[in-house]
C-alpha cells in the first residue's frame, strides 16, 4: 500500500530530521498552500476559536440585555439579531466543525499511524470552504443581518426583509464544507490504518470522528436542500413551504430537523471521542467497555435519523407519529448512557491524575449527566408539551453544547497541546480557570432551568417581570463563565511566547499519536509504525518519555 | 443596527401582565391550573430519576478522584478492569426499563391533551404579529390581548395564524400548541383555579415576539354569565376616563407595536401630540400636515380623522411617514370613542 506524502514544504526535506511541522517552513504562503493535516487543523482551530469568541460575545449582549425585564441595551429588532447572530455562529461556525476540523484533523492520521489524512487537497478545501462560509456569515450582517433564528423556520424566514438568502448559501457552503471533511475522513479510516491497527485497535476518538463522518456525508445534504429551497422560495414564490402560495410551513421543520437532530451527533459525537481518550490517559486504564463504546457511537449514528420530530411535538403531528418519535427518543438514550456509565467505570479505581485536563474531563462528566438527563426529561411527550421552547430547552442544549461539546473540546485541546506544540501552559492557571467555567457556566444555566420550567419563552427580547431574578442570576453566571474563558485564551495564547517545554509523553498516553516525536514531523513518524499491543495498553507506557523535555 | 446603543431603547415590552406565577410546593412548575396532572406527576418523576443518577455519577467520581488519586508518577491503577458484564447488562437494562416508564406515561399524557372532550366550549384564538384576537363560543365578540373563561367548563381552541408561525401557551395550564398559517390546529384545558393567567407567543414570530401576549381571566360561572368583561358596553354617560380604560386594552393588542404613548416614535408617529389640553382643562385638536393624494394639507385632528386614520390609513398619511404601512382596522364607534377617549389623556398641556 502506499501512502500520499504531502507534496508541499518541498524544503522539508533538506531541512534535516529535527524539524517538526511548525517550523519547517514559515511565511505566510507556507500556511495558506499546506496540504499538512497538524497545519491546517490548526488553521481551523484559529478560526473556530475566532468565531467561538464572536459567538461567546453576542451571547453575552443577550445576557446583559434581559437583565431588566424590559430588555436593557437593544430595540427589540436587534436583540433578534443578536440571538440569531449567537445561535448562527455557534452552530455553524463552530460547534459542527471545531472538534473535526481541529483536533480531528490534527490527531486522526496520528492515531491511525498515518502521514496524512487520505485526500490532503480536499482538507485544504474543506477549510478554504469554511473560511468563504464564515465570509459570508459575516457579509450577511453586513447586508442588514437576519433575525430568523438559527432554525430558519418558514414562513417567517421568507417574508423578513433581511440577508436570509446570504446567510442561506453561508449554511450552504459550510455544509460542504463538512461534507467534504466527513469523506475524507472515512476514507483515511478505511485505507490508512498502520499495519496491526485493526478496527478495534483504533482509539475511541478514531471511532467517533468515523460514526460522526458518516452523519455529516449522509445528514448535511439535506440541510443543503432545504436552505437552497427556502432560498428559490424567497426569489422566486415557488410555493414549498409558504402557506400563502399553497406550501407547507411544516415541510420545512421536517426537513430542517431531518439534517439538525442527527447534526446534534455530529457535534456530539466528537466530544465523546475525546473524553473516552482523556478519561484512559489520566486514569492510565484501559478503556471500561471499549467494544461497547464503540459500537455505541455506531448505534447512535444511525438511531439519530429517526428521532427528529421530537422538535415537532406541538406542531400537531399524528398520535402516531408522537408515539413513534417519542419512543426512537427514549431510545437513543440508551446508548448515551451506556457511554456515561463506561467513562465513570474507567475512572474508578484508577491512577488519577488531577492535571487540568482532567479536571475538564471531569467536569465534563458532571455537566454532560445533567444535560443528558435533562433531555430525558424533555422526551417524556407530555412534559414536553409543557417545557417546548423555553428556557428549559435552551439550558438543556447548553449543557450539551456549550456546558458538554465546548469543555470537551477545551480539555482536548489541553490534553494535545503540549503534543501539538511541545510547549505547556501554566497548569495552575489552567486549574483555576476551569474552576471559574465550571462555576460559571452552572450559575449561567441553572436558573435557565428553573424559570423554563415556570414558563419562560425562548427569544424574548423582554419578558414578564415574573422571571427577573433567574435572568439577573443568569447574567451573572455568563460574566463569570466570561471572565474564565478569557483567562483560558489568555494563558493558552500566553504558553506560545513564553516557551516553557513540555514532555516528550507529556501525560502518559500510550495511542499512537504519542509515539510520534512531539512536536510531530511532516510526515508525523520517524519510521513507520506497526502496532503489535492492543489499544490502551498501559503496560507499554514508557515513564522515562513523561519525564524527557522536547528538546 | 446600534444605533439604539446610544440612544434610549425603545421599552417594547408587555405592560400591565397577569400577576407573576406562583410556583407549586415543589418550586418548580408553575401552580397546576388545570386538570393535567400526568405533566405534573411525570415531571417530578423524571426529575426524581434524574437526581438519583446525577448523585450516584457525582458521588461514585468524587469519591474515587479523593480515593485514587495519582500521587507519584509511576503509580498504577488500583483496578485493570476492562469490562464487567453483569455490570453493564445492568446499566442497559434499568435505566431501559425506567425509560419505557417515563415514554409510556408521557404518551397516555399526551393523548389526554390532544383530545378534546365533546363537551367543550368552542372558542377561537387568531395570532397575529403580534396579538392575539380571541372570539366567544356562539357569539361574533372579540377581545383583544385578553380572554374571559368559565372556570371547570372544558375550553378548545381554533388556533388560526394569520401570517407567520406562532404558539398558544398558557404555562399554568401546562398547554402548548404551534399556530400554522393555512392549518387549523386544536388546543384544549379546563381551567380548574380562578385566577388571571399568562398566554405567551412561544414560537418566535418577529420584532414583537415577546410582546404577543394576552391575560387569561378564568371566573366564576356568575361572573362569567352576568357581565362578560370583554365587551362591557359603555354610554355617553360614561365618565371619559372610564371609557378610555375600557378600550386602552385595544391600544396594548394592537397598537403598541408602532405608537408610543412617550413621545418616542418606533413605526408610527407618537400618540402624545395628537391632543393637547388648554390652560381652562378643556382638550382639542392639535394641527397635523398630512399627504392627501399627493398635496400637502393641514388638518385639526378630531373624531373622525383618526377613525379615518384607522379604518383607511392610506386615505390622509402623516408627514413623515408617507411611505410608512399601517394596516387598516374595521374597530366600531364605539372602540374609536373609547381611543379617541385614551389618546386625549396623553394630551400635554398647550404653551
Ligand atoms: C404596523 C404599524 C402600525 C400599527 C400596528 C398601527 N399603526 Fe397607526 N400608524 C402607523 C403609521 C406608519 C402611521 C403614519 C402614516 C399614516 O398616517 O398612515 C400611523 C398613523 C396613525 C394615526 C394618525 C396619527 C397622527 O399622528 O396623525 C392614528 C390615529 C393611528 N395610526 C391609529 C392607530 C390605531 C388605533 C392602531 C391600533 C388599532 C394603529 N394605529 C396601529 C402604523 C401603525
Ligand atoms: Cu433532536
Ligand atoms: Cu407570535
Amino acid at each position: 500500500m502506499t501512502t500520499n506524502v504531502p507534496a508541499l514544504d518541498a524544503g522539508a526535506a533538506a531541512a534535516g530530521p529535527r524539524r517538526n511541522f511548525l517550523d519547517v517552513a514559515t511565511g505566510f504562503w507556507s500556511w495558506a498552500s499546506t496540504l499538512d493535516h497538524k497545519r491546517i487543523g490548526l488553521m481551523y482551530l484559529v478560526g473556530v476559536s475566532l468565531a467561538f469568541l464572536c459567538g461567546g460575545l453576542f451571547a453575552l449582549l443577550v445576557r446583559l440585555h434581559l437583565w431588566e425585564p424590559h430588555g436593557t441595551l437593544f430595540s427589540n429588532a436587534d436583540y433578534n439579531q443578536i440571538f440569531t447572530l449567537h445561535g448562527a455562529f455557534m452552530v455553524f461556525l463552530f460547534v459542527i466543525p471545531a472538534i473535526p476540523g481541529s483536533l480531528g484533523n490534527i490527531l486522526l492520521p496520528l492515531m491511525l499511524g498515518a502521514k496524512d489524512v487520505a485526500l490532503p487537497r480536499l482538507n485544504l478545501l474543506s477549510f478554504y470552504l469554511w473560511l468563504v462560509g464564515a465570509a459570508l456569515a459575516t457579509l450577511a450582517i453586513v447586508f442588514g443581518g437576519f433575525d430568523t433564528g438559527w432554525t430558519f423556520y418558514t414562513p417567517y424566514s421568507l417574508y423578513t426583509e433581511q440577508a436570509v438568502v446570504t446567510i442561506g448559501l453561508a449554511v450552504f457552503v459550510l455544509g460542504f464544507s463538512s461534507i467534504f471533511t466527513g469523506l475524507n475522513f472515512i476514507v483515511t479510516v478505511h485505507k490508512l490504518r498502520a499495519p496491526g491497527m485493526t478496527w478495534f485497535r483504533m482509539p475511541l476518538f478514531v471511532w467517533a470522528l468515523y460514526a460522526t463522518s458518516l452523519l455529516q456525508v449522509l445528514a448535511t445534504p439535506v440541510l443543503g436542500i432545504t436552505v437552497l429551497l427556502v432560498a428559490f422560495e424567497r426569489l422566486y414564490h415557488v410555493g414549498i413551504f409558504d402557506p400563502r402560495l399553497g406550501g407547507d410551513p411544516v415541510l420545512f421543520e421536517h426537513f430542517f430537523w431531518f439534517y439538525s437532530h442527527p447534526a446534534v451527533y455530529i457535534m456530539v459525537l466528537p466530544a465523546f471521542g475525546i473524553i473516552s481518550e482523556l478519561v484512559s490517559v489520566h486514569s492510565r486504564k484501559p478503556v471500561f467497555g471499549y467494544k461497547l463504546i464503540a459500537y455505541s457511537s455506531i448505534a447512535i449514528a444511525v438511531i439519530s435519523f429517526l428521532v427528529w420530530g421530537h422538535h415537532m411535538f406541538t406542531s400537531g403531528q399524528s398520535t402516531y407519529a408522537m408515539f413513534a418519535f417519542s419512543f426512537l427518543t427514549f431510545f437513543v438514550a440508551i446508548p448515551t448512557a451506556i457511554k456515561e456509565f463506561s467513562w465513570v467505570a474507567t475512572v474508578w479505581r484508577g491512577s488519577i491524575a488531577l492535571n487540568s485536563p482532567m479536571l475538564y474531563t471531569l467536569a465534563f462528566l458532571i455537566i454532560f449527566s445533567i444535560g443528558g438527563l435533562t433531555g430525558v426529561i424533555l422526551g417524556a411527550l407530555a412534559v414536553n408539551l409543557h417545557l417546548h421552547d423555553t428556557y428549559f430547552v435552551v439550558a438543556h442544549f447548553h449543557y450539551v453544547m456549550m456546558g458538554s461539546i465546548a469543555v470537551a473540546f477545551f480539555a482536548g485541546l489541553h490534553h494535545w497541546w503540549p503534543k501539538i506544540f511541545g510547549v505547556m501552559y501554566d497548569e495552575f492557571l489552567a486549574k483555576i480557570a476551569c474552576g471559574i467555567i465550571f462555576v460559571g457556566f452552572n450559575a449561567t444555566f441553572i436558573p435557565q432551568f428553573i424559570m423554563g420550567s415556570r414558563g419562560m419563552p425562548r427569544r424574548y427580547a423582554t419578558y414578564v417581570p415574573d422571571y427577573t431574578d433567574f435572568h439577573k442570576a443568569s447574567t451573572i453566571g455568563a460574566i463569570v463563565l466570561g471572565c474564565g474563558i478569557a483567562l483560558m485564551v489568555y494563558y493558552l495564547v500566553a504558553s506560545l511566547f513564553q516557551r516553557r517545554q513540555a514532555m516528550q509523553n507529556h501525560w502518559g498516553g500510550v495511542t499512537l499519536e504519542w509515539h510520534a516525536p512531539t512536536p510531530p514531523p511532516v510526515e508525523n513518524f520517524t519510521t513507520p509504525p506497526v502496532v503489535t499491543t492492543e489499544v490502551y495498553d498501559y503496560s507499554t507506557l514508557d515513564l522515562d518519555t513523561m519525564r524527557r523535555p522536547v528538546q | 443596527m446600534f444605533a439604539h446603543l446610544i440612544q434610549d431603547p425603545p421599552k417594547n415590552f408587555v405592560e400591565d401582565p397577569a400577576p407573576p406565577v406562583v410556583p407549586d410546593a415543589a418550586g418548580q412548575l408553575p401552580r397546576l391550573a388545570s386538570t393535567f396532572t400526568d405533566v405534573d406527576g411525570l415531571y417530578y418523576f423524571t426529575i426524581v430519576v434524574c437526581i438519583f443518577f446525577f448523585v450516584l455519577i457525582a458521588g461514585v467520581l468524587a469519591y474515587t478522584v479523593v480515593a485514587h488519586r495519582r500521587k507519584t508518577i509511576d503509580q498504577a491503577p488500583a483496578s485493570n478492569a476492562t469490562h464487567n458484564t453483569p455490570l453493564e447488562v445492568v446499566w442497559t437494562v434499568v435505566p431501559l426499563i425506567i425509560v419505557m416508564v417515563m415514554f409510556a406515561w408521557g404518551f397516555k399524557g399526551s393523548i389526554d391533551m390532544t383530545t378534546v372532550p365533546v363537551d367543550a366550549r368552542w372558542y377561537k384564538a387568531t395570532a397575529k404579529q403580534w396579538n392575539w384576537t380571541f372570539t366567544y363560543p356562539n357569539s361574533t365578540q372579540e377581545s383583544y390581548g385578553e380572554l374571559w373563561l368559565e372556570v371547570d367548563k372544558n375550553a378548545a381552541f381554533v388556533l388560526e395564524s394569520t401570517d407567520v408561525l406562532h404558539a398558544f401557551y398558557m404555562p399554568s395550564m401546562r398547554v402548548k400548541r404551534d399556530v400554522i398559517p393555512g392549518r387549523n390546529q386544536t388546543v384544549w384545558f379546563r381551567p380548574t383555579e380562578v385566577g388571571v393567567y399568562h398566554l405567551f407567543c412561544a414560537e418566535y414570530c418577529g420584532n414583537d415576539h415577546s410582546r404577543m401576549y394576552a391575560k387569561v381571566n378564568v371566573v366564576t360561572a356568575e361572573q362569567y354569565a352576568s357581565k362578560p368583561p370583554p365587551w362591557v358596553k359603555w354610554d355617553d354617560s360614561t365618565p371619559s376616563a372610564a371609557a378610555a380604560s375600557a378600550e386602552k386594552q385595544i391600544y396594548r393588542t394592537l397598537c403598541l407595536a408602532c405608537h408610543t404613548t412617550n413621545g418616542a416614535q418606533l413605526v408610527g408617529p407618537s400618540w402624545t401630540n395628537l391632543f393637547v389640553r388648554q390652560a381652562d382643562g378643556t382638550v382639542v385638536g392639535a394641527q397635523r400636515e398630512v399627504v392627501v393624494a399627493g398635496q400637502r394639507q393641514t388638518i385639526t385632528v378630531d373624531e373622525a380623522y383618526i377613525a379615518e386614520s384607522i379604518r383607511k390609513p392610506d386615505a390622509k398619511k402623516v408627514i413623515g411617514f408617507e411611505n410608512l404601512p399601517m394596516a387598516a382596522f374595521a374597530l366600531d364607534d364605539q372602540k374609536i370613542k373609547g381611543l379617541v377617549e385614551f389618546m386625549k389623556t396623553l394630551a400635554p398641556a398647550a404653551k
